[in-house]
């Protein structure tokens, strides 16, 4: 069965790298474009996995992964945090919130697909 | 078919078992206790440490209250799982039949 | 969708960035201090280095990754965004839109500045102030003390956290560490709750940890708790595990890269604290786990060499990966599919689950994108819908002769519908006004700069909308304007400050609607127009008489005439041959209209009002030799019936008339198109005052009016041939072909058996 990989980006570039990327190596896609509508879609998109930008409009990444290791349901699922913020500090952040791994940028499709595998059974 | 308080019951263990299931199914076996216990683990696609622990912890209470707690079917996912994290579940298969 | 398309798209994106970045940054600069604005004008930057970076362009990514820092400090309130920081970042805009389009277009960029704006970035990041503050009496540090610290030309690479790297899939050899001789581990792992509750798994940890090589394993379950007590969500087994492998103590490392805080771990060499008597019983671990993940192969069998399947699993992700680089039509299907999507939500009143679906599937956004083409083909068929309808209507009132049957009622719905389809087709070209206004800001700054004057630009109005014909026409007349507000209308700081006003000037873009029509204007607060100077650069170049009699507001219209500038110097920004001639050129090819209004020492207003699109016209229907004519109603100031006294002979065969005042050439239509081979008598037509290029009003006569109307423009270029004298065509109500007038050439062509231009206003008086 396929995986279900949810990214969260309001880049349309990125957006766009992930689908190709992700499609390619054989996942189901769904995209939101920030904390907001990431939340908002995750009933539907019932993803086995989370891929999310930090620096976002509405809701940030942090707020968004917050949010999602609050829902009862979705708690358990593991989320990546994408984005070229490779200082201490947020990495810091984001595992705080609840991160359970990180990209760093430049998006790169084998360390985005090694990432994945990593947190995915 | 027995009908002392002895008599077995079964929990058949669901297809995902992780962090959301591991409070499920420590409920469950709390409620099974007293009584002898047939796991069946034969839709298990996926199991994570922490049902794990507590699937352990539930075959140490049998043994301490002497009642017998078994797999009696199990899938290659769910042998797999425990022989890479070293949890050995050979003595709690089930002999009989 | 291929590399090149969503380069295609991060380009795209980038433009709507800067925009973004801009208004932003211009919004700091009027005071606003929402931490919104300033995030947002971080993350612009932030994208846009995301996105270079994923495409190796490596000077955007150096340049924005200098002013991400700056603005970070900005952002987390290190750095107040006062004028002079807003000015370096201002340039840092612009510059950043430069590198952008030179990664696009392969142009290139000033180096030199971009270089310079990177010290002093890095200058504001490191705390230090603008060199501009320097002027400022207050007691800082010396301002010579800017110097950029000194490995800082190349700061992208001096950040160990940030390398840029290209989009690349064959990425994962290169970084395959060093095969080494096969090495015994032992290691410790003992993991915390948090790892659990952040959605990780030991066994996942554990999975790629036996994929290094031969592992066999001890869970240490004496921590567990009975059944009653146990936290079903709390970390209680722990790991002793053996792991012979080549891969080295670096990869076993980097498997609980994410968990490194969440776990205890040590990881030391077999044997260098073996405890003879602390042996643990180990359970070797099988090597094929195949089960616990699907996309590893399962061919694998225990005991077959590592490398082998460690190779294998590698080829599988590659291949899984690369097939990434290749162009892949998931996606435009994808695209393809939305637009229906899109239509029938809106349609058909989709449930909110089916809604939120769609909108997760297609991360849906509230535009499409359209070819301008297929708009135009909708604009045109439109077009023809108005005058087949006008044509209709037409039929049915001549042969209508009681005038009161239901088909006349229905023929006026039929009208007010297709008015409204106009409307609405018209509207999807209509654009907001707001991108050319954000250039002008760029432009106000480089001539601020070069001026040395202090300017701030205000826009009103930017959502002003307008069709998209008219506003890539209108960027060109606005910068002249713009760069002459700035130069000509604005005095020095030091003479503003002279006059009691502000330093810092002001220069004020207004857009508005009025009457069906867009008003753009352009005011400033300088000096307003220095009318003795223009009056007598005017009687010296021989526009006027030297005892002239003019009103305030026709000399300030002077300089509107051809090769007229006031400047007494001639400036970079000005002095390339183009004057306010030219403008009011432009504007009028636009069907529109420019006027100035000037107060001494206030400032000066120039207004254009331009129709909204330019499918449709207003005209005035004329008669001229049996044929009928549209002449635009902008071009026309009034109408007037002759009265024979008013009419002058002026040489062999031209004519003046006397309008109150004044006199003014009077051209015969009919005669200049050669409808007709004598001259028309003035008295039996009408005279149309109209307003021609070089500003002087010429009297068009014609034989009679039939009437105002909006007609839809056909290019006759397109349908026919070029036709001197004619702008183009348009098709009347009873079916016929009626033709546009071009005013201006039909002046200009008058002009050879007439008057010298500035004749009228030298009559003038």
């Amino acid at each position: 069965m396929k995986k279900r990989v949810l990214t969260v980006d309001d880049s349309r570039t990125i957006r766009n790298m992930l689908l190709v990327t992700l499609n390619n190596a054989g996942f189901e896609t769904i995209q939101a474009e920030d904390g907001v509508e990431g939340l908002e879609v995750l009933e539907t998109a019932n993803p086995d996995v989370i891929v999310t930008d930090i620096n976002m409009p509405r809701l940030d990444g942090f707020g968004f992964i917050e949010g999602v290791r609050k829902n009862d349901r979705y708690r358990a699922v593991p989320i990546l945090v994408l984005t070229t913020e490779s200082d201490a500090e947020k990495k810091n952040r984001a595992r705080q919130a609840g991160a359970t791994g990180w990209i760093v940028k430049p998006f790169d499709p084998t360390k985005l697909i090694d990432a994945i595998e990593r947190v995915t059974a | 078919m027995a009908s002392r308080n002895t008599a077995k019951k079964s929990l058949k263990l669901a297809p995902v078992l992780d962090l959301n299931e591991a409070t499920a199914l420590h409920e469950r076996l709390l409620s099974l206790k007293g009584a002898p216990v047939v796991i069946d683990a034969s839709a298990v696609e996926r199991i994570g440490t922490l049902c794990a622990q507590v699937l352990m912890a539930g075959a140490r209470s049998w043994e301490e209250d002497r009642m017998s707690f078994t797999f009696a079917k199990v899938s290659d996912a769910f042998v797999k799982t425990t022989q890479l994290i070293g949890v050995d579940i050979a003595p709690l298969m089930a002999k009989e039949i | 969708m291929d590399m090149n398309e969503i380069k295609e798209i991060f380009f795209q994106e980038c433009e709507e960035q800067l925009a973004e970045l801009e208004s932003g940054l211009l919004k700091l600069n009027d005071g606003d201090r929402d931490p919104e604005t300033v995030n947002a004008v971080f993350r612009a930057v932030h994208s846009i280095k995301g996105g270079a970076g994923a495409f190796g362009l490596d000077d955007l990514v150096s340049f924005a990754h200098v002013f991400e820092t700056t603005l970070d400090c900005v952002r987390s309130n290190r750095l107040e965004p006062n004028q002079d920081v807003l000015k370096v970042m201002l340039k840092s805009a612009d510059v950043l839109a430069d590198l952008t389009n030179a990664a696009r277009d392969g142009g290139s960029v000033d180096e030199a500045r971009s270089r310079q704006l990177i010290k002093e970035l890095e200058a504001l990041a490191n705390g230090e102030l603008p060199q501009a503050a320097a002027v400022e009496p207050v007691a800082r540090p010396a301002p010579v003390a800017a110097p950029a610290p000194a490995p800082a030309a190349a700061p992208a690479v001096t950040d160990e956290g940030f390398q840029p790297v290209a989009f690349s899939f064959d990425e994962f050899e290169a970084n395959e560490p060093p095969a080494i001789e096969p090495t015994t581990f032992e290691i410790l792992f003992r993991p915390k709750s948090e790892l659990y509750a952040k959605g990780n798994d030991a066994t996942l940890l554990l999975r790629d940890l036996s994929r290094l090589g031969e592992m066999s394993i001890h869970c240490d379950m004496d921590g567990l708790p009975a059944l009653g007590s146990i936290n079903p969500e709390a970390a209680y087994f722990a790991w002793k595990i053996s792991l012979k492998t080549d891969k080295g103590e670096e990869s076993i490392r980097s498997v609980f890269e994410f968990a490194e805080w969440d776990c205890e771990l040590e990881v030391t060499l077999a044997g260098d604290h073996a405890a003879p008597g602390e042996e643990l019983p180990m359970q070797p671990v099988p090597f094929d786990l195949s089960m616990l993940d699907e996309e590893i192969p399962a061919s694998a069998g225990a005991g077959e060499d590592d490398d082998q399947v460690a190779a294998q699993q590698r080829e599988a992700r590659d291949d899984a990966v690369s097939a990434a680089a290749t162009a892949s039509n998931v996606l435009q299907m994808a695209q393809t599919a939305r637009a229906p999507a899109e239509s029938n939500r809106s349609a058909a009143s989709a449930s909110a689950a089916q809604a939120a679906a769609q909108q997760a599937a297609s991360a849906a956004t509230p535009t499409i994108r359209v070819d301008l083409d297929r708009v135009d083909r909708l604009i045109n068929l439109v077009g023809e819908l108005v005058i087949n309808q006008a044509m209709l209507s037409q039929s049915v009132i001549e042969n209508d002769t009681n005038g009161t049957s239901s088909i006349n009622m229905g023929l006026e719905e039929l009208q007010q519908l297709t008015r409204e389809i106009q409307d609405s087709v018209m509207a999807i070209r209509a654009q907001p006004v707001k991108p050319v206004f954000q250039r002008m800001s760029r432009i106000v700054r480089e001539i601020a700069d070069m001026t040395g004057k202090s300017v701030r630009l205000v826009t009103e109005g930017e959502n002003t909308e307008v069709d998209k014909t008219v506003i890539d026409k209108l960027a060109e007349p606005l910068t002249h304007m713009i760069r002459n507000a700035v130069d000509h209308g604005l005095e020095t700081p030091e003479k503003r400050v002279a006059a009691g006003k502000n330093p810092e000037g002001t220069v004020r873009l207004t857009a508005k609607h009025r009457s069906g029509r867009i008003v753009i204007e352009l005011a400033d607060d300088g000096a307003g127009i220095n009318r003795e100077k223009v009056r007598q650069k005017a009687i010296d170049n021989d526009l006027i008489a030297a005892d002239a009699n003019l009103s305030d507001e026709e000399i300030d219209n002077l300089i509107f005439h051809a090769g007229f500038s006031t400047a007494d110097k001639i400036s970079d920004i000005s002095g390339r041959g183009v004057g306010m001639d030219v403008v009011k050129r432009s504007i009028q090819a636009l069907g529109g209209r420019i006027n100035i209004s000037s107060k001494p020492g206030h400032g000066s207003v120039f207004t254009m009002s331009l129709p909204l699109t330019l499918a449709v016209l207003d005209g005035m229907v004329v008669t001229v030799a049996n044929q009928t004519l549209v002449v635009p109603l902008t071009a026309i100031v009034e109408t007037l019936q002759p009265e024979a006294s008013a009419i002058h002979s002026f040489g062999a065969s031209q004519r003046l008339i006397s309008i109150r005042n004044s006199f003014c050439p009077l051209v015969d239509v009919g005669r200049i198109l050669n409808f007709r081979a004598t001259q028309a008598n003035p008295v039996e037509g009408v005279a149309l005052l109209v307003e021609s290029e070089g500003g002087g009003q010429r009297a068009l006569m014609v034989d009679a009016i039939q009437g105002q109307r909006q007609v839809v423009i056909k290019s006759l270029e397109a349908n026919y041939t070029h036709v001197p004298g004619i702008a183009a065509a348009t098709i009347l109500g009873d079916g016929r072909v009626a033709l546009i007038l071009d005013v201006d050439a039909i002046v200009a062509a008058s002009r050879g058996h007439s008057l010298k231009p500035e004749m009228s206003l030298a009559a003038a008086g």
